[in-house]
């Protein structure tokens, strides 16, 4: 009676364990299974502009909502829909719940394969909560294990008039050496002696004065080793390897360093990081095939590019929606650093960084930082059913200085274009003249 | 645009695939990448007026054909540019056809020259009291040439722009393009340009317009492995430092250009040649590894060190070389060579000598016919740190002056190889190179460093101990490098500067000097030598405005160059560049050496009471800033007269 007894409870916790585990993955990545999030007064279909920004302010974060009341552009306001990251970077995460902790110091990580790190919700309460919440970014499924923009257009634009002062054309590389969930080899390469995570390659055609202008960033899987970076000058035919001031300076002039890519592009190490709640906040994300595209930029396959307008054409004329948002401040370790700290509203669901919110040293507010989501079953063919969440327009908004840099994509997750061997020193040099 | 297409699928697909056999070779859809710019470049020398005036078109082009001949990214690249430098036109009282004038040298102290002479005591080129000015029948036929062959015009004492004589030799170097007056342009295809050549320098007989023409692909062996090929005219790059160069030694440079100032990728003289690489990629051991087979298959090119008259002339060695070029060919007058008492004077002073045809001087160049230039380098990224190990056989870019050539007594007219005379051949002996590189990144400095090192076997260097006045030194060379982007909130709050550092050493360890009586006498070189750079880069307004200061030291030479300038970019297409070239500290004028007057090469008859022994030739040490000086001068130091604005627009396209 008693073996039957224990053997009933031990069943049930397990299969309670079991159910709770699954619920946590399942909660993590499908937070919109129960419905989506909702406000008084918010439908899809309707504009949130200058005159009604007040009344939805709780859902919109501070610099959204100043340039919303201020005119400078309005938002149309989408259905909220499920981004569904890829089955085997969920499968991945369900197989490593609660194997993976924080070391001691920030930047340690013990126990990680592959997949979400920490699924579990964050709780005020976990003083290291934020550090968590950097992690399932850094490790996130962002381009997936490799994927290309090809190409990539930079426009530096003033914000009063509206003119657009330079256009930078790019190709961008991401590969994961590491971690790896869908693309052979998984989970990661064989042939990588200073265990690298993760590489970006950055190739520069346009224009005359910057092209052939690479930038090759190897990250280590140790988030305490700093980066390698290189930059190939065109004109000086010759590889240079970056210090990390260069990382967090203006990349090419634009209002954009390289710390800033993807949202934010730099260790859990150079950051402390901070859990500031949980929120529903509108976000850029979209479905790319539904919107009115530019039509000044083509591309041989037809493809469109997300078009930009307000004010000095410094927003992406997409729609929003109003979703799951984890608020997670991070300040730099570094004294010397050119910024106080960033507030990122990290989508819960996608773990990506559509809005972040930077401030000088000084504590004010120095840019506004969009990058819009595409869904990828509604953009380009290749990308569908790969369960990236797509970079697909950005904006980096230089508030101080009045001045914009817009970013529109061709997100392309296609591991053809992203051999390993492009994300090699003797590339660049190859690559240059 | 179409008609380019055209003619440049005519070039890629007929010519170079033609020329490959290949001609069945179907390109791909993707166009033709085509870019370009034209330019015009202005400087103003202070003293000497419009220095340059640069008009240049450049137009590049690459296609890649995709899969072809079995390579991947089948690839066709070219760069055409054509230059017209109207200096010699607008500013031809200095650089062209009516530069120089005549000239008269200098007879130091000399109370019999100033009886003859009155003024300052000099002598007309061709008219020194030994040689043609001195008593009918008295002077020796080494002392005499003929004046009506070799005119008083259009010269220019050598130095003349940067110092005084100050007792010390001087030439009279002829300075007008060699269409205008041919003295000193007896070397062939070594400094030996007409007018056209000088204003459109890129349309010679190697056909440098076609600056670079290739063709490259790679071979896949591996997932991560390649063997990849690039044959044709291009620059090959080795090192990693600016403005001076350690390894970067594979092609040849244009200091005719702009001194070191400009880009080196604007500089170097492209060559014909071959590189395969073996990239194995990522390893078990190394991040990244190479291997690169250079094979130098075009005929030599010297570094182009400008000509006797050419406003960039580094070291002013092309006025040397033609000044005594001159010598040898059609005789010339020296100033201070001897003293005085020598010739039997009550005379406590210095008096110019005219030497005869075939005494002194430079008689031809002995350029390398050999198309043997080649090396290996093994590169790759190790535990984050880039390395390079390399090996480059070649030929040295720097000509050498080597005494060992037959030419006439002056005294007796007895012809031999005589020791310690300033008789020369121009040669460039055969070097061996063995080098390294690194550069790493210190996260707790937050600044990237930089070493290359490189040790030479074969180099030559002018020595007055040796008997042919020159000697070969195995040379240690270092750089390290610095490079850090720092905030100077002052002046941008928002966009870090980039402040870069570099330190030159050079040691020469067979170097030689020696105490003679009247001077130092070996190797004007410094044993030991450092050069400092900074260079100090702000950007503002979206990175098209950039201001920026370089500064360069050479420590032993105690000179160094200011240069700041401002970048703009207008737009896309237009770049405006205004800028300043300020030299400071000790001119060619601080420096002297040993100038060879005492070498005694024909004794008895040129011995000094300093000789110990006058049948036994050997200097003993009289020295002047002419003609050596100017290697302890550097090139920083001997251009100390060549303070410059400069503004060049360029439009690219």
């Amino acid at each position: 009676m008693f073996k039957r007894a224990a053997t009933t409870i031990a069943m049930a916790a397990a299969i309670g364990v079991s159910h709770s585990y699954a619920d946590v993955v399942d909660e993590s990545f499908y937070p919109y299974r129960e419905g989506a999030p909702s406000y008084e007064g918010l439908s899809v279909g309707m504009t949130i502009n200058a005159s009604n920004a007040d009344q939805f302010k709780e859902i919109l974060d501070p610099a959204t909502y100043e340039q919303l009341k201020n005119g400078w552009w309005e938002m149309k306001v989408g259905e909220t829909t499920s981004f569904d990251l890829h089955p085997n970077y969920v499968e991945a995460t369900r197989k490593n719940l609660g194997q993976v902790s924080l070391g001691d110091e920030l930047g340690q990580i013990n126990g990680f394969v592959a997949g979400r790190p920490f699924p579990e919700e964050p709780s005020a309460d976990d003083p290291r909560a934020g550090e968590k919440l950097a992690w399932n970014y850094k490790y996130g499924y962002n381009w997936g294990d490799s994927a290309a923009i090809y190409p990539f257009y930079w426009r530096y634009r003033d914000l009063e008039s509206g003119k657009i002062e330079r256009t930078l054309k790019f190709n961008f590389h991401f590969l994961n050496y590491k971690h790896r969930v869908q693309h052979e080899p998984v989970p990661e390469f064989a042939d990588n002696p200073s265990d690298l995570f993760r590489a970006i390659y950055v190739q520069v055609l346009e224009p005359f004065d910057v092209k052939n202008t690479q930038l090759l960033i190897h990250r280590s899987s140790d988030d305490q080793t700093a980066d390698n970076t290189w930059l190939y000058l065109g004109f000086q035919r010759r590889v240079r390897r970056l210090s990390s001031g260069q990382i967090t300076d203006a990349f090419l002039g634009a209002d954009i360093m390289i710390e800033d890519f993807e949202g934010y592009n730099g260790r859990i190490s150079d950051m402390n990081w901070s859990y500031q709640g949980t929120r529903n906040i509108m976000l850029p994300f979209f479905n790319h095939n539904e919107l009115e595209l530019a039509t000044d930029l083509e591309e041989k396959d037809g493809y469109q590019f997300v078009d930009f307008g307000g004010k000095g054409g410094c927003f992406p004329n997409i729609t929003w929606q109003l979703r799951k948002v984890y608020v997670l401040e991070s300040d730099p370790i570094d004294e010397n650093h050119p910024i106080s700290k960033r507030t990122h509203y990290v989508d819960a669901q996608t773990f990506t960084l559509p809005r972040t919110l930077i401030y000088d040293r000084k504590g004010d507010l120095w840019k506004s930082w969009l990058i819009g989501q595409a869904h990828p079953d509604h953009h380009l063919e290749k990308n569908k059913g790969t369960g990236v969440s797509i970079d697909d327009a950005f904006s980096m908004l230089d508030i101080q200085a009045g001045h914009c840099t817009t970013g529109q994509f061709k997100g392309q997750v296609d591991p053809k274009l992203n051999e390993v061997k492009l994300f090699t020193v003797q590339n660049m040099r190859a690559k240059g003249r | 645009m179409r008609k380019i297409n055209k003619m440049l699928s005519a070039l890629g697909s007929t010519a170079i695939l033609a020329g490959l056999g290949l001609v069945n070779a179907q390109a791909q859809d993707e166009e033709w990448d085509m870019a370009g710019f034209v330019e015009n470049a202005t400087f103003y020398r202070d003293g000497a007026g419009i220095s340059k005036s640069r008009n240049t078109g450049q137009f590049e082009f690459s296609k890649d054909f995709g899969k072809k001949f079995g390579m991947n990214n089948f690839r066709v690249s070219g760069t055409l540019r054509a230059t017209y430098d109207a200096v010699y036109d607008i500013n031809d009282d200095e650089y062209g056809k009516n530069a120089g004038g005549p000239r008269s040298f200098e007879n130091a102290g000399s109370t019999t020259a100033q009886a003859i002479y009155g003024g300052n005591g000099n002598s007309p080129w061709g008219q020194s009291i030994l040689g043609n000015g001195g008593p009918p029948g008295a002077v020796p036929p080494g002392f005499l040439f003929d004046v009506s062959r070799n005119p008083n015009q259009g010269l220019k004492v050598l130095g003349e722009d940067m110092h005084n004589p100050n007792a010390g030799v001087t030439i009279g170097v002829p300075v007008r393009p060699c269409d205008k007056d041919s003295r000193g342009c007896g070397l062939d295809d070594y400094m030996d340009f007409d007018t056209n050549d000088l204003r459109f320098p890129e349309f010679n007989d190697q056909l440098d317009f076609i600056r670079e023409l290739y063709f490259e692909g790679s071979v896949p062996t591996g997932d991560m492995s390649e063997l990849f090929f690039r044959v044709g005219k291009q620059q090959v790059v080795w090192g990693r430092t600016d403005l001076f160069r350690v390894l970067d030694i594979i092609n040849p440079v244009d200091y005719s250009r702009h001194n070191i100032y400009d880009e080196l990728e604007d500089i170097r003289i492209p060559q014909w040649m071959a590189t395969a690489e073996y990239r194995w990629g990522a390893t078990e051991i190394f991040d990244d590894l190479n291997l690169q087979l250079v094979w130098n298959f075009d005929e030599f090119r010297p570094n182009a060190l400008g000509q006797g008259g050419t406003p960039y002339s580094i070291l002013d060695a092309g006025s040397f070389f033609r000044a005594m070029n001159n010598c040898w060919e059609n005789g010339c007058t020296v100033s201070n060579f001897v003293p005085a008492g020598a010739i039997g004077l009550d005379d406590p002073g210095l008096i110019a000598a005219d030497f005869a045809p075939g005494v002194i001087g430079i008689r031809q160049v002995n350029l390398p016919d050999g198309h043997d230039q080649g090396g290996i380098k093994l590169e790759g990224v190790y535990n984050s740190v880039g390395f390079s190990l390399n090996y480059y056989h070649y030929y040295q870019q720097l000509p050498v002056l080597r005494g060992d050539i037959v030419s006439m007594n002056a005294f007796t007219g007895e012809m031999a190889d005589w020791d310690h005379l300033i008789a020369f051949d121009i040669d460039f002996p055969e070097v061996d190179l063995f080098g390294g590189s690194l550069d790493f990144y210190v996260d707790s400095l937050k600044t990237v460093f930089r070493v290359e090192t490189t040790y030479t076997q074969g180099e030559e260097f002018a020595n007055t101990i040796e008997p042919d006045l020159y000697s070969e030194s195995d040379v240690f060379r270092w750089v390290l490098g610095i490079d850090r982007n720092t905030f100077i909130p002052i002046l941008n709050k928002n966009r870090a500067f980039l402040i870069s550092g570099q330190v030159f050493g050079q040691h020469l360890l067979d170097h030689e000097l020696e105490r003679a009586p009247l001077g130092d006498i070996g190797m004007p070189d410094w044993e030991d030598n450092y050069t400092m750079t900074l260079l100090v880069k702000g950007w503002y307004k979206s990175d098209t405005i950039s201001p920026q200061v370089i500064m360069a030291y050479d420590y032993e030479a105690g000179a160094g160059t200011f240069a700041p300038s401002v970048d703009w970019l207008i737009n896309d297409n237009w770049r405006l560049i205004v800028g300043f070239n300020i030299k400071f500290g000790d001119g060619m004028g601080d420096q002297e050496f040993d100038d060879c007057r005492t070498c005694n090469p024909f004794p008895p008859f040129t011995a000094t009471p300093a000789h110990a022994d006058p049948n036994q030739s050997g200097s003993v040490g009289l020295s002047g800033i002419q003609p050596l000086g100017r290697f302890r001068s550097g090139p920083l130091g001997s251009a100390s007269e060549e303070d410059e604005f400069q503004v060049t627009l360029r439009y690219r396209f």
